[in-house]
């Protein structure tokens, strides 16, 4: 019996291929020393890529489908919430990283530093212990600043806006 | 003055007071900037040397070899505490490292890590004390083929043995290669690939890389679950525990302290080569080669020795012929040059007495660096004991600065953000970003000597497979993607073998 094809296996690497691909082409234009080496890892790579794609379409297994009768449904409604758990923490992690980052750019690192310290205490930590993570996040940045901006002369607090 | 004089002469001058203060004060400095990702030895040399300008020259010297040799030993702390390794050197530890921390036994790994700082440091600078002059000469029998073949090795059998999966590591290997020809090439200087974004013409920065695949994506896969690094909420295990376990793989400690060498004293292969190679030996020598990279002692015990065992061979290399193995010991270099000391085969005759002090000096540091970790390893193994949450932010903010600081640019910060998805992609999809950040970083020295041995040859490819120092590397090239595959199949007929005779 053939498995299960691992559609977001094949996604990334129809990417990669696309990647190597246009590497190869744009290096067409360059001049002949410039490209010969570029070309050459680009298309080894998109052999290996190749190969590696006509393995998934025949690769056989028979393990997972053999295993019918036990009676699995519980352990798969937990991982199930286990996983859309784990895709919720990971959503919520890039939402903090993306407005730290953001923050970073219009005023300057140390309100990156800040807001990861904020978020993470504020979505992660527990909702009994928010004032005292509100005061170690404030804390902390404050020691960044000292520590890099006054000690080692790191432009913290240059963004676009100032 | 022979040899041995000189040597005596050393030994007495780095005893004094303020050269034992120079070497104990390089050590903490260089643990403390091995921790902080992004700052390496080479960033930490150059923020110390506005301090030590009127020193006397070795004593400066002293300095700064203690704190490029101890910045790997912090480098390994962050990669075995936090699966961030403090700089490209130390990847290979977070192999094994890191899932012994998972298992609570972050202690025992640390004082391997400190075991082998001492030991493979020690016998890496003592064989070269007394052999330096002798394995320059060695070294240049190496030309561009022969570094090119190299560096394939290298990226071969990394790719053949991380994780068992051989294609996805030569793919990721590729990307890292393909990725090192961004922005000015080598060989004509022309700008490739950049867009006109001016912060990689540079070539895509490897440190941010770095932080990026290893701290942004370890932050991700912390935040994906509540708790702690340690999943058994507990320290198991001891210092000393460490230290035993360490003594107990004698050959491993030999063979990975011969590879760190050998690799050391090839001019621009490195340390990250080094670490990576010894892991994947000890891994194909292993009776139990299953258990590595799920937190396997022996896994952490070959990269941390031959990472200590090659810098020795990588300051050779630096002090006798002028090439630097790495970016640390290009800084090295240059901190030599501004001391008066003039690296060259002469310096070993001119300036014996201040080389000389710097090597012993070496050798007491790997001593110093062990009491400094058996007093501080139990206490720092405690961060994996500390809620998710907290770690995340502060891997975040420690190493995201890492990166702006070196450049003071947003935009390093976004390249670590973006390899910080590569690399979350990558894992969830089963490829290491190991041979990625191996192929990055040797890919210039790859192409830089491909183009120099068809230039050396006019053309001809006879070159790459014409000495006998090639058709070896091109053999164990062959043997380490091959390996993978002809093992099973070599085990398939001996056991049908065995079947037919029984029958």
């Amino acid at each position: 019996m053939k498995e299960k094809l691992n559609l977001s296996e094949i996604a990334f690497k129809l990417v990669l291929l696309l990647f190597f691909a246009s590497f190869y082409l744009l290096a067409i234009s360059f001049p002949e020393k410039s490209k010969s080496f570029p070309q050459l890892i680009a298309l080894f790579s998109l052999v290996m890529i190749v190969i590696s794609l006509m393995m998934d379409f025949t690769r056989k297994g028979t393990e997972t489908a053999e295993i019918t009768d036990v009676d699995d449904t519980e352990l798969k409604v937990l991982d199930e919430k286990a996983r859309k758990a784990k895709k919720k923490r990971f959503y919520k992690a890039w939402g903090i990283i993306l407005v730290a980052a953001a923050a970073g750019f219009l005023g300057g690192f140390l309100f990156t530093a800040f807001f990861f310290f904020l978020g993470f205490a504020l979505i992660f930590g527990k909702r009994e212990n928010l004032p005292k993570n509100i005061f170690v996040a404030v804390g902390m940045t404050v020691i960044i600043y000292f520590s890099f901006q006054w000690i080692m002369d790191v432009p913290l607090l240059h963004g676009i806006l100032w | 003055m022979n040899t041995s004089d000189v040597i005596i002469q050393s030994i007495a001058f780095v005893l004094q007071w303020q050269n034992l203060a120079a070497l104990v004060a390089g050590t903490l400095y260089g643990i403390i900037i091995g921790v902080l990702p992004g700052l390496g030895p080479s960033a930490g040399m150059a923020l110390a040397l506005p301090l030590i300008l009127k020193w006397h020259p070795a004593t400066a010297l002293i300095f700064m070899g203690s704190l490029y040799k101890c910045s790997n030993y912090g480098g390994s702390i962050t990669s075995i505490l936090v699966n961030t390794p403090g700089d490209a050197s130390n990847a290979a530890t977070i192999l094994d490292g890191y899932p012994m921390c998972e298992r609570g036994k972050g202690g025992v790994a640390l004082a391997i890590s400190a075991t082998s700082a001492m030991v493979g440091g020690s016998i890496g600078m003592i064989c070269l004390v007394f052999s330096a002059p002798l394995l320059a000469r060695f070294a240049l029998k190496f030309g561009p083929a022969e570094y090119f073949l190299t560096a394939i090795l290298a990226l071969s059998v990394i790719a053949a043995v991380v994780k068992g999966a051989t294609l996805k590591g030569i793919i990721a290997a590729g990307l890292g290669l393909m990725l090192s020809t961004v922005g000015y090439d080598v060989v004509a200087g022309h700008l490739r690939y950049t867009f006109g974004w001016m912060p990689i013409e540079d070539g895509v920065p490897p440190i941010q890389t770095v932080i990026g695949l290893f701290a942004v994506t370890q932050a991700l896969l912390l935040a994906e679950s509540a708790g702690s690094i340690s999943r058994i909420g507990k320290l198991v295990g001891g210092f000393w525990e460490g230290v035993i376990t360490y003594f107990r793989h004698p050959y491993a400690v030999m063979r990975s302290a011969m590879i760190g060498l050998i690799i050391g004293i090839l001019p621009a292969v490195g340390q990250t080569s080094a670490g990576l190679l010894a892991w994947a030996e000890a891994k194909r020598e292993s009776k139990h080669p299953e258990t590595f990279g799920k937190g396997e002692p022996e896994g952490v015990i070959a990269a941390e020795t031959a990472t200590n065992a090659c810098m020795p061979g990588d300051l050779v290399c630096t002090i006798a012929l002028g090439i630097p193995g790495s970016v640390g010991s290009a800084v090295f270099l240059g901190v030599m040059i501004i001391f008066g000391v003039i690296p060259g085969p002469m310096v070993f005759k001119e300036k014996a007495d201040i080389i000389y002090s710097l090597f012993i000096a070496l050798i007491l540091t790997s001593f110093v660096l062990f009491l400094v970790g058996m007093t501080i390893a139990r206490h720092l193994a405690v961060v994996t004991l500390l809620p998710n949450e907290i770690i995340v932010a502060v891997i975040l903010v420690i190493s995201l600065l890492g990166s702006f600081a070196l450049r003071y640019l947003m935009a390093d910060v976004m390249i670590s953000l973006l390899f910080g998805v590569l690399g979350y992609v990558m894992l969830k999809r089963g490829y290491t970003p190991i041979p990625l950040l191996l192929g990055l970083v040797l890919g210039e020295m790859v192409e830089r000597n491909y183009h120099m041995a068809l230039i050396i040859s006019r053309g001809h490819y006879s070159i790459f497979y014409a000495s006998p120092i090639c058709k070896i590397l091109i053999l164990l090239t062959f043997l380490s993607l091959a390996g993978p595959y002809l093992g099973p199949t070599w085990k398939k007929i001996k056991g049908g073998g065995k079947m037919l005779t029984k029958g």
